[in-house]
């Protein structure tokens, strides 16, 4: 039975990563021995189409005994979505899935980058369903990452900052249904420096509510000439939001119910507003 | 030495089975070590377990088991030697009595250790003349109840040494337990050093981790942050684990408005690399004592705010030199505590290099060091006086019978309730 190959993870404040591999002793390795990250095929698989590649090779090279070292440098661009990790040795015989090992990803905790950054890279591993060790990728530029959010009855609140872009006048947030044919909700943005603050009332989701669970993204409008920028929260070590930056909903008044109206995170880690209806009504 | 570690489940995860590999792998640099799981449901053990230790199961319970232990109709019989009033009983049976008597009946090494309270009872009851029995008790006496207390009556007394994680729990067993001749000693539990480098302190984060239930009191430690926020809003708090509490906490922060400064983080890999993100450790556990995981934050530097309950922290934290000590249960004294520690970062550092340097003494090597002098003591003085060793033990049996009598009537009757055949 094969052992199983075990990566411990660090990362730095750039957003590089260094993978540190347990092998057996005395394992030898030749000079096309590669830790090899492949995008996870899916719905959003974009990567190819913009030019970068779903396959990405870091050199692995000894690093002490019994120890392999590979380097993901914070320039090497990963397309956004899901990796997953290999090593292969270079003995011929075909890469296999690495475990996750000991992580140290205290750089990434409360990472601020320079506001001026012009392409935002993010890769946060972490352990998948079955146990095998993942990057999870985020390749951004501008980006709005969001902060703190205030859940209140005169609307929501979301403060954050705005990396590779300078908000002008006529900067605002916008709610965009996700239900097609409704016009986007517009709110004015406070700015101070790269930081931003708006308040998006719930009376204008609320009187738009038709039926069911009814989701709404956010984004911010930087200036005219810039395209629209999608509010996430990606600067942390944490892989899935939706759980951990877990929000209340609060009771809104609409025409003849009660509407649920509250923030959340998605799976890729945007912001976004649900309008539910009274439970059980669909 | 050999040394031979009856345990539960190796394959699994946990506290216990994280100790025990830690004390087995240390303790496999100058002795001969094997760890005999009774139990198996997996292929490899889920936690790595150092290449010098040997490791078998008794019972083989994988689907794919071609011993078909699963199948067979004495595992579906109830266990007659495990007390009943342990907690894993449903997981023994007839067949795990056979098997693990067959195993201490024949085993060859020289100290046989039972690591929870009814593999005690069989390592105490079982095991053939010659080797050293001991226990090893992952929890303490007072969270176990006057069931299963009498069980250990009736068996512990044939043991020849009982080793604790705590003086608390040391002093507990002998209050409580008629131990003559038995060797009760407090060693604390083996915590391995972190795979990274230690906290440094320099973060806004406090960090709590453990099972979330009633007993650990985090509504305590979510109303107490509700105190710190309100001082220091850019503090913030992250709670590892899961458990049946998790919605009632939820809502709790949601009430309080604290879900941008207290977070469910939800169970956690190695906890290791979680403590050294934050800056404080802290638990708030009212009557449960602290488990490993404080000993764990202490290794990578983090000074530990605990609630002073009568077994655990007090031995493990030094008020005012590793941490701080506060009265259980008081949402208004564990926010002062953590304030007081927030508010000095030259105290946090102080505390957190004290913390750090303190705990070596849970370091697997260290812990294995206790154990083995203790081990060879006991084996000396055997040696010195072999007769000692049986009358020791025919005494056990003799004052364990008493109690034995009187726990297997309630047995009988507790098993009848539960329609339970033991005869």
């Amino acid at each position: 039975m094969p052992v199983d190959l075990k990566a411990d993870c660090i990362a730095d404040s750039a957003g590089g990563l260094t993978f540190d591999l347990n092998v057996p002793q005395g394992t030898g390795t030749t000079w096309s021995a590669a830790l090899v990250l492949r995008l996870r095929a899916g719905a959003d698989d974009t990567g190819a189409a913009e030019g970068t590649d779903d396959e990405v090779r870091l050199p692995l090279g000894p690093n002490g005994p019994g120890r392999l070292r590979a380097v993901l440098p914070s320039t090497v661009a990963l397309a956004e979505g899901r990796w997953h990790a290999f090593a292969d040795l270079g003995d011929g015989v075909d890469p296999r899935r690495l475990l996750p090992g000991v992580n140290d990803l205290r750089s990434l905790v409360d990472r601020r980058p320079l506001a001026g950054i012009g392409r935002l890279g993010v890769r946060i591993p972490y352990a998948t369903k079955l146990g095998n060790l993942a990057l999870r990728s985020w390749l951004r530029g501008p980006h709005a990452e969001a902060g703190d959010i205030l859940v209140a009855p005169e609307g929501l609140t979301v403060t954050g900052r705005l990396y590779g872009a300078s908000p002008t006048a006529g900067a605002h947030a916008e709610a965009r249904a996700r239900r097609a044919g409704l016009d986007p909700v517009a709110v004015p943005l406070t700015v101070d420096g790269p930081d931003f603050r708006f308040t998006l009332p719930f009376e204008e989701l609320a009187a738009r509510w038709r039926h069911g669970s009814e989701p709404w993204d956010l984004w911010l409008c930087p200036a005219a000439e810039v395209p629209p920028v999608r509010i996430a929260r990606l600067l942390d070590d944490v892989p899935e939001k939706k759980q951990v930056f877990s929000y209340p909903a609060l009771s809104v008044p609409a025409a003849d119910r009660e509407l649920r109206i509250g923030p959340y995170y998605t799976l890729d880690n945007d912001l976004a507003v649900r309008v539910s209806g009274p439970a059980g009504e669909e | 030495m050999h040394i031979s570690f009856l345990m539960h489940h190796a394959y699994g995860v946990g506290e216990t089975v994280r100790a025990t590999f830690g004390l087995a792998d240390a303790l496999a640099a100058r002795h001969d070590v094997e760890i005999v799981s009774v139990l198996r449901h997996r292929d490899a053990p889920a936690l790595d377990l150092g290449p010098r230790v040997a490791l078998r199961h008794l019972v083989d319970l994988r689907e794919h088991a071609p011993s078909g232990d699963r199948r067979d109709p004495a595992h579906a019989r109830p266990a007659r030697v495990f007390p009943a009033a342990e907690p894993r009983f449903g997981q023994y049976s007839e067949l795990t009595d056979r098997r693990i008597a067959e195993h201490l009946r024949r085993t060859e090494a020289d100290v046989v250790v039972g690591t929870r309270p009814g593999l005690t009872v069989h390592v105490a009851r079982q095991t053939r003349r010659g080797p050293l029995r001991v226990g090893q008790e992952p929890h303490c006496l007072a969270v176990r109840g006057r069931e299963l207390r009498l069980a250990l009556r009736g068996a512990y007394p044939r043991l020849d040494a009982l080793v604790t994680a705590t003086e608390a729990d040391a002093r507990a067993h002998l209050r409580r337990l008629r131990l003559p001749g038995v060797r009760v000693a407090a060693v604390p539990r083996a915590v391995p050093a972190p795979r990274l480098a230690p906290a440094d302190g320099t973060g806004r984060w406090v960090v709590a981790a453990g099972r979330l239930t009633r007993a650990k009191r985090y509504d305590v430690l979510v109303r107490a942050f509700a105190g710190v926020v309100a001082a220091r809003p850019d503090w913030r708090l992250r709670i590892y684990g899961g458990g049946p509490e998790k919605p009632a906490l939820r809502a709790l922060i949601d009430e309080l408005g604290l879900y941008n400064h207290v977070f469910l983080m939800g169970p956690a890999g190695p906890l290791e690399s979680e403590w050294a993100k934050g800056s404080l450790a802290v638990d708030p556990a009212g009557r449960e004592p602290a488990g490993a995981a404080l000993a764990e934050a202490m290794r990578c530097g983090l000074p530990v705010v605990a609630t002073d309950c009568p077994y655990g922290p007090g031995e493990l934290v030094e008020d005012g030199v590793t941490g701080r000590l506060v009265p259980a249960g008081q949402p208004v004294a564990l926010a002062a505590a953590l304030l007081e520690l927030i508010d000095d970062d030259a105290a946090r550092a102080r505390l957190g290099a004290a913390a750090l340097a303190g705990s070596a003494r849970f370091d697997p090597v260290a812990v294995a060091g206790r154990h083995a002098a203790l081990f060879e003591e006991l084996v000396a003085r055997r040696r010195g006086n072999g007769l000692r060793g049986s009358l020791h033990h025919a005494r056990g049996a003799l004052i364990g019978g008493a109690y034995a009598v009187k726990y297997a009537t309630r047995h009988t009757a507790r098993a009848a309730v539960r329609g339970v055949r033991t005869v």
